[in-house]
């Protein structure tokens, strides 16, 4: 079966999800093509990669390249050219939109697929008819950002999308419902939960009591790290001890650096930057506590990788991170934008009997270890493209 | 007095409107006023505002050229010193040619930089006998060199050789002196507004629906955040409202934020728009709120103040110089929500007598420290005390 992967760019080390999902698809047969825009990363993924028409920002030259495109994709590709522009203008699409959909589609339209997957929703935006015009089907990936935040802003960018044939992958229960609300028949949803490298992520360490506290996540605002660190200052006011550590680097820095200078925070708080997964599983073996107070999450692998490793960890409600943690079985689940409510149970978790927090980090390691491993993720892909 | 020349030196022309204001300000005395740097888009001023400046890359390889003759004719000595100092500098050396040529070969008596980052890069002008004034604003003091180390360091080993140092609050001033203790003719100038522009009304009724409106640019800074999770509490225990915020295009945060919230019915968000405007709007509103994590003193807060609509501030920055707690306004603390539904409940409960009797004193506080005749003979004397001070070296 030959299924033709649509992504922004090849995945980076950091979107394991992809990643471990494509190696086991080619490990089980299936041939995997990857459409990207951007072709910078090199990559050891076996499946072969193909890059959208790139252009400049010279609109004369977009002219010249447009039209060598276009112009390629009718003469080599007739047919399914002829079928693109056929369903683009049966949806109502203006002239130009028709031609322009015609050059943004030509990487895809040039190959033979068994099935078109965009690996996110904002992917699928502008190429709703392309796998049918190819005679291929169509599934489409929501992740998070492409379900939670662009549509606010972008409001009915997938009403046309979701009048097609599509199979939708998601990450959560809430992300199954949202579509169900959006008129998607139940069984049109497939959720696969992301899943982790288990092997990698092991404790190998007995539990150690201590208050340190770490987060993975890039700087950016759908973090919630300023809500973070404004409950730490809570803990620090009460003259609790703790140091917090965050891996990950981003444009918010200056805001957060200057947020930790305003509370004081100064000696407690370590900002280490972008770190490679090694390094970052070494400091996840230092750290007792695990925090993700994001704002929005589709699901979060670091969450997986830290209850994997043993962490007992304190997350937001936020979407996806509720179905990832268990509240007060595999860790902690609190309202979201509520420091004062973050403080009051990182305390209540410090100040839990030593057993207690064990039993935590002990039902969260055989809960990863049994639902979210990569063989049960490609085992759910196979079901999902085969039936 | 002498007359004097001047470089008002921010890089950009027209500049922010404080710069903008000091500007024209300056131009009814008896002082030349210099402006350099990159023209965006053309401006009248007065005629003793002299403009050295380019905008287009022709324009800029004809004053390169230019300058470059007039100096080895006219300068050759001087230009050849430059040179070497343009040498030793990081950075591409045509791009320092071009702003420093006009400045070397025009030779104010001072030159004023604006923001504080550039200061190591200007500091050449000290060796052409020019003296040099660092104005104290903005992030450049207030943010910057806490997340980055090497512009602490810069500031460090730079503010030393600084003439005379212009703070734009008493704040920024003790900030600046993290970085050196002993600066020298320090002058805590407040900016001063056209207050004859600015007329000052009284309310003659508060809103049944609280029209609270905050004003500025789409920035973490302004604490927006903060605002909309208060207003998320007032929503929830259904207090009477509308929010408003100018300035704000197109900023996926907030927008996020808001609709979590469930407060698109109840906020809404603005284009900056005409300050004539902004000014209607400022009338209408019942609350101006500055929910800011840093400021100098808010343009914006300084405004309301003069037209009659009463201020919450947060207490950063040099707010407090102006904004007295429960006199001529209300101060909140930073990233504080709850303070904030606190002071707007409160605020909703005043009688109209007591509302208008604070914003009165607004006025008055705003007139005394904040006029535009003041600012520009501060900066007169100021000028006057760094020019006179040379012999110290």
């Amino acid at each position: 079966m030959r299924i033709g992967i649509v992504l922004p760019s090849v995945p980076s080390y950091s979107e394991t999800f992809f990643s471990s999902k494509i190696k086991g698809l080619h490990a089980s047969g299936f041939e995997v093509f990857l459409f990207v825009n951007n072709f910078s990363q090199t990559t050891t993924l076996n499946c072969k990669t193909i890059t959208a028409p790139k252009f400049s920002k010279n609109k004369m030259k977009n002219t010249f390249i447009g039209a060598f495109y276009l112009l390629k994709t009718v003469l080599f590709y007739y047919k399914k050219t002829q079928n693109l522009y056929r369903l683009d203008k049966k949806d109502g699409l203006s002239f130009s939109k028709r031609i322009k959909s015609i050059i943004i589609n030509s990487h895809i339209v040039s190959q033979k697929l068994d099935w078109l997957h965009f690996g996110f929703g904002t992917m699928a935006i502008g190429r709703e008819n392309t796998a049918e015009a190819i005679g291929a089907k169509m599934a489409v990936s929501f992740r998070g950002f492409d379900h939670y935040v662009y549509p606010i802003k972008h409001k009915d960018c997938y009403k046309l999308l979701f009048s097609k044939k599509v199979k939708y992958h998601v990450l959560s229960n809430g992300m199954k419902n949202d579509l169900i609300i959006k008129t998607i028949l139940n069984e049109k949803i497939i959720k696969i939960t992301p899943a982790i490298n288990v092997q990698l992520f092991t404790s190998h360490s007995a539990f150690e009591n201590k208050n340190n506290f770490l987060t993975v996540a890039r700087l950016h605002w759908i973090k919630g790290l300023d809500y973070t660190l404004e409950a730490l200052s809570i803990l620090h006011k009460k003259g609790i001890n703790f140091t917090y550590t965050i891996i990950g680097d981003g444009n918010e820095k200056e805001r957060l650096q200057f947020l930790v200078h305003q509370l004081g925070l100064n000696d407690v708080v370590y900002f280490l930057g972008k770190l490679e997964h090694e390094q970052v599983k070494k400091e996840l073996a230092k750290a007792t506590y695990y925090l993700q107070y994001s704002l929005q999450e589709g699901f979060c692998n670091a969450v997986l990788e830290a209850q994997a490793m043993g962490k007992i960890c304190i997350v937001s409600d936020a979407d996806g991170l509720k179905e990832n943690v268990i509240d007060n079985k595999t860790g902690i689940v609190v309202p979201k934008r509520n420091p004062e409510a973050l403080a009051a149970e990182i305390i209540e978790a410090i100040n839990l009997q030593e057993f207690e927090k064990e039993r935590l980090t002990n039902n969260a390691i055989e809960r990863i270890n049994s639902i979210f491993t990569i063989d049960n993720q490609v085992k759910q892909f196979i079901d999902f493209y085969k039936n | 007095m002498k007359n004097k020349t001047i470089a008002i030196y921010s890089g950009e022309i027209p500049s922010t409107t404080f710069i903008e204001r000091l500007i024209v300000g300056l131009a009814v005395t008896d002082t030349t006023i210099y402006l350099f740097g990159k023209q965006k888009k053309r401006i009248f001023y007065p005629k003793n505002v002299q403009l050295f400046t380019y905008s287009s890359k022709l324009s800029k390889l004809i004053v390169l050229l230019k300058y470059s003759l007039l100096l080895i004719i006219f300068k050759p000595k001087e230009k050849n010193k430059l040179d070497l100092i343009i040498a030793a500098q990081k950075g591409n050396q045509n791009v320092k040619r071009l702003k420093y040529y006009p400045v070397l070969y025009h030779k104010p008596d001072v030159f004023h930089l604006q923001w504080a980052k550039g200061t190591e890069d200007w500091l050449w002008v000290k060796d052409f006998g020019i003296k040099f004034i660092l104005s104290l604003r903005g992030t450049h003091i207030s943010i910057s060199p806490i997340a980055d180390l090497f512009l602490k360091r810069m500031y460090e080993t730079s503010f030393h050789k600084v003439d005379g140092f212009h703070a734009v609050s008493k704040a920024i001033l003790e900030e600046a002196k993290k970085y050196e203790t002993n600066l020298k003719n320090t002058s805590v100038i407040y900016s001063g507004l056209e207050l004859e522009k600015l007329v000052f009304k009284t309310k003659t009724n508060i809103n049944s629906t609280l029209n609270i409106v905050s004003i500025g640019r789409s920035h973490w800074l302004k604490g927006y955040s903060y605002a909309l999770d208060a207003f998320s509490i007032l929503k929830q225990e259904n207090f009477n409202f509308h929010y408003t915020i100018i300035g704000i295009d197109n900023d996926e945060e907030l927008i996020f934020q808001r609709n979590q919230l469930d407060l698109d019915e109840l906020v809404t968000f603005q284009k900056n728009i005409a300050f004539q405007k902004v000014m209607e709007q400022i009338y209408d509103a019942d609350i101006i709120l500055l929910p800011s994590i840093e400021e100098g003193i808010a343009n914006v807060v300084l405004e309301a103040m003069a037209l009659g609509t009463l201020v919450v501030s947060t207490d950063c920055g040099g707010m407090t110089e102006i904004v007295k707690n429960g006199k001529n306004g209300f101060i909140i603390p930073v990233r504080d929500s709850k303070s904030i539904t606190d002071i707007v409940k409160k605020i909703s409960s005043l009688s109209l007598e007591n509302y208008n009797e604070i914003t009165s004193r607004a006025r008055i506080a705003v007139e005394n420290q904040h006029s535009k005749d003041r600012m520009i003979s501060d900066f007169e004397s100021f000028y006057d005390k760094v020019n006179n001070s040379n012999k110290t070296e």
